[in-house]
């Protein structure tokens, strides 16, 4: 009798484990985005709400607001759920739709859009479409992406020092007018207490996405008006490049590896850059507006005023690359009518002003009432209202490119590389990792 | 429990096929794409009975298998969860265009054709080779080394021991991005010639990852060898000396031929260790490095190592069918070396 107690006790507690192991499966199943997502509690909360995955975490309390005021304005539920920091929400989405765990909104970037094929909504129609001129669209599938926020990069100039040097920003729109700027700035560097002229990083291991994403869009698209694709298309063509434009660029390149800090040129690092900039160490640095936190919160900032130039490799280039550099798509198997209402929400005031004025994002939309606290703000709504934007397309190139050519430019900046060798050496390397 | 009653064998029936029909139910649920809510609950409850019915099963001769598989149960079940059903699945998808979301077509062996036409792949080979070959001997020397020093009568050595093998308790990452600001900020300053960072070209670049790792995994593998020297038998070590054997001598002589099992363990931990290298490449150099020539090519994964190489395929080149094509040929040469390392340690154990 003791024995076939001891054995039920035994095979209840096995049975009692497995139910435990089943349960916390299931509820990790329906719940997996609460441990990466900080906003998955809320996900849990309604069946009803919809989800939106958000990809920038700096704005995850702004949104949350957002949400906030949505369920106050109309009663329905939003729930965001943000993937940041390491993890990257494109990572995060495929584990998720996998588990059939998918957000009815989230964020993209213009290059997944094919991975998607199919299952992202159409939202051609909405009245907001009207309203802007960066949504994303894709000739087969309408119009797919949200814009919620306008990113420029280009030169950040500190405006101060330029002034102080008697450059005028506006005019620096020719390779000779950048070296005569950059040579008088270069001779008065003790006067005005830089370290170099520009805050350029190549380090590649951490950085690479500046160069390898950001500088090299310049290639693609500095010059060009907002839809003109053609050095993408060039390169998305069996990885081809434009070897005078390339030579252009390369020169460029290669006076801010001659007037940049050398200490940070080769292996220094994000916070370094942005902190020389704050600090008054820099006159340019090759960051976009998304450096203004950084920069204002630092305590050796003072004041003064930012803008962009342009990336002047030929003569004539007067645009600086500006647009939504991801967007939000609403999943066809989601919930549509709601996403769709909650969009066309997103675009009109009261939502607009907690994007503009809280979480400091610059308002893709032409009725946008609200002027943006970045002090980056003025110079790029100045390029946006004279239409001297061009396109983020060095997201359309292919996935990872920005780690081979990264490497090239660090090798470029270290000096193992001379301007012809980079030249041929990017053709070389974007080729064999388009056709390996 | 000599005849099996009527009754426990209509219960066990029940048990068997009510739990067998719930499972099959949550099963379908699931085909069927139906979003019920139960459908978890009904498949747990159905294993349970199904359970609950072998055990109840009145049959003296399998009986005792038949407890073995139960208990076994819950181990084989997150065996197959967590490797054999992820194997399988992988090999399957390296056959695929998968691209982390669907897969669209099958490609036959395109991608396995495909990997060895890639000069920076062949590359990540050599390199994780070389590293392989550069630890198995600079670890295994040194934490011998270690070992001989710490099994020596000096003062303290309960501190050095638990000193040596602190690095091995820091998460690779972290020492990855300590040992990058010490390369970056402390290195160039003591040696002032330097101009860059040692992390800045690729072959000093992979020393820094050879110092590191050695630094590392030193103290662990001298842990294991402080375990082989205090095996020697104080009698032999005394009769040696007493035979006149200086230190030299009772090292050669003695200990190392004494503790050879230790040391083929530990070449073959210090090899699949030093194959899997990922953590400290991915936070120390996340693979740059430029090669000026390799196979007619500039390459740009200059310290990249094979396991880096086939995460950065999946993950940042979006290439997941392509990336699990190359996890199954490093899947094959790992198992290899196990299999090798087996075949050794139990030839060796029948030797002594």
């Amino acid at each position: 009798m003791k024995k076939k107690l001891l054995a039920i006790l035994l095979v209840s507690a096995l049975a009692a484990s497995l139910a435990a192991c089943g349960g916390s499966s299931g509820g990790s199943s329906d719940g997996s985005s609460d441990g990466s997502a900080d906003g998955g509690q809320e996900a849990a909360a309604s069946d009803e709400a919809i989800r939106l995955l958000n990809g920038k975490p700096e704005i995850d309390a702004q949104l949350k607001e957002l949400a906030a005021k949505y369920k106050e304005e109309t009663g329905n539920e939003v729930s965001v759920e943000t993937i940041g920091g390491d993890t990257n929400a494109s990572d995060e989405l495929k584990k998720m739709y996998q588990a059939d765990n998918m957000p009815d909104i989230f964020v993209i970037e213009a290059n997944q859009a094919a991975n998607w094929d199919g299952l992202l909504a159409d939202l051609s129609g909405e009245a907001w479409t009207n309203d802007t001129d960066y949504e994303l669209v894709d000739p087969d599938m309408g119009v797919i992406g949200f814009p919620y926020t306008v990113e420029a990069t280009a030169l950040a100039y500190n405006a101060e020092i330029l002034e102080k040097a008697g450059v005028d920003p506006a005019s620096l729109t020719s390779p000779a007018a950048w070296q005569a700027a950059v040579e008088t700035i270069d001779g008065m560097k003790a006067d005005l207490g830089l370290t170099a002229v520009f805050g350029w990083c190549a380090e590649p291991a951490n950085l690479g996405w500046s160069s390898g994403t950001h500088v090299f869009a310049q290639y693609l698209d500095a010059g060009l008006a907002q839809d003109d694709t053609t050095y993408i298309d060039l390169l998305n063509d069996g990885g081809k490049i434009d070897e005078a434009r390339m030579k252009d660029f390369a020169a460029f390149v290669g006076m801010m590896n001659q007037y940049s800090d050398p200490a940070l040129l080769v292996d220094g690092t994000y916070d370094n850059q942005v902190a020389g900039f704050a600090e008054g160490k820099y006159a340019f640095v090759t960051q976009g507006n998304w450096i203004n936190g950084a920069v204002t919160s630092n305590a050796a900032y003072t004041g003064w005023g930012m803008g962009f130039a342009p990336y002047a490799f030929e003569d004539g280039i007067d645009t600086i690359i500006a647009g939504p550099p991801s967007y939000w798509t609403v999943y066809s198997e989601g919930k549509v009518d709601a996403a769709k209402a909650f969009l066309q929400w997103v675009s009109d005031d009261s939502a607009q002003d907690i994007l503009v004025n809280k979480a400091g994002l610059i308002s893709p939309f032409n009725d946008c009432a609200f002027k943006a606290a970045d002090p980056f703000a003025e110079s790029i709504m100045g390029y946006m209202a004279a239409g001297k934007t061009s396109g983020w397309h060095t997201m359309l190139k292919k996935d990872g490119l920005q780690n081979v050519t990264c490497q090239v430019f660090a090798d470029y900046a270290k000096g193992t590389l001379d301007q012809d060798a980079f030249v041929s050496t990017m053709a070389q390397v974007i080729s064999s990792y388009y056709n390996n | 429990m000599k005849e099996a009653s009527g009754s426990r064998k209509l219960f066990s029936l029940i048990c068997l096929i009510g739990g067998l029909v719930l499972l099959i139910w949550s099963l379908a649920l699931d085909f069927m794409g139906t979003k019920a809510g139960y459908r978890g609950a009904l498949l747990v409850i159905g294993i349970i009975g199904i359970i609950a019915g072998m055990y109840f099963l009145p049959t003296l001769k399998y009986h005792r298998t038949l407890i073995y598989v139960i208990f076994l149960f819950p181990l084989l079940f997150a065996f197959a969860v967590t490797v054999i059903i992820p194997l399988f699945l992988g090999l399957f998808y390296s056959f695929t265009d998968w691209n982390g979301i669907r897969y669209k077509e099958f490609v036959g062996f395109a991608n396995y054709a495909r990997m060895f036409r890639q000069p920076s792949f062949i590359w990540s080979i050599l390199l994780t080779a070389l590293f392989v070959v550069f630890n198995m001997i600079l670890v295994n020397l040194v934490a011998f080394l270690l070992a001989l020093l710490c099994t020596s009568k000096l003062k303290g050595m309960g501190f050095f021991r638990a000193s040596y093998f602190l690095p091995n308790l820091i998460g690779g990452i972290v020492l990855g991005y300590i040992w990058q600001f010490i390369f970056s900020n402390v290195v160039t300053k003591i040696f002032s010639g330097m101009k860059y960072s040692m992390l800045a070209s690729t072959n000093t670049a992979f020393i820094a990852i050879i110092i590191v790792y050695v630094w590392q995994y030193a103290g662990y593998i001298m842990l294991i060898y402080i375990t082989g020297l205090n095996t020697v038998p104080g009698d032999v070590l005394e009769a040696a000396n007493i035979d006149g054997a200086n230190a030299t001598q009772t090292l050669f002589q003695i200990k190392i031929p004494m503790i050879a099992p230790t040391i083929t363990i530990c070449t073959f931990l210090t090899l699949t260790s030093a194959f899997k290298q990922f953590d400290v490449n991915l936070s120390l150099t996340n693979g740059t490095g430029s090669v000026a020539n390799f196979m007619g090519n500039y390459l740009t994964n200059g310290t990249q190592m094979l396991a880096l190489n086939i995460y950065n395929t999946a993950v940042v080149e979006n290439e997941y069918a392509f990336g699990q094509a190359k996890a199954f040929l490093f899947f094959i040469i790992l198992a290899c070396v196990s299999i090798l390392q087996v075949r050794i340690s139990n030839s060796k154990e029948v030797e002594l």
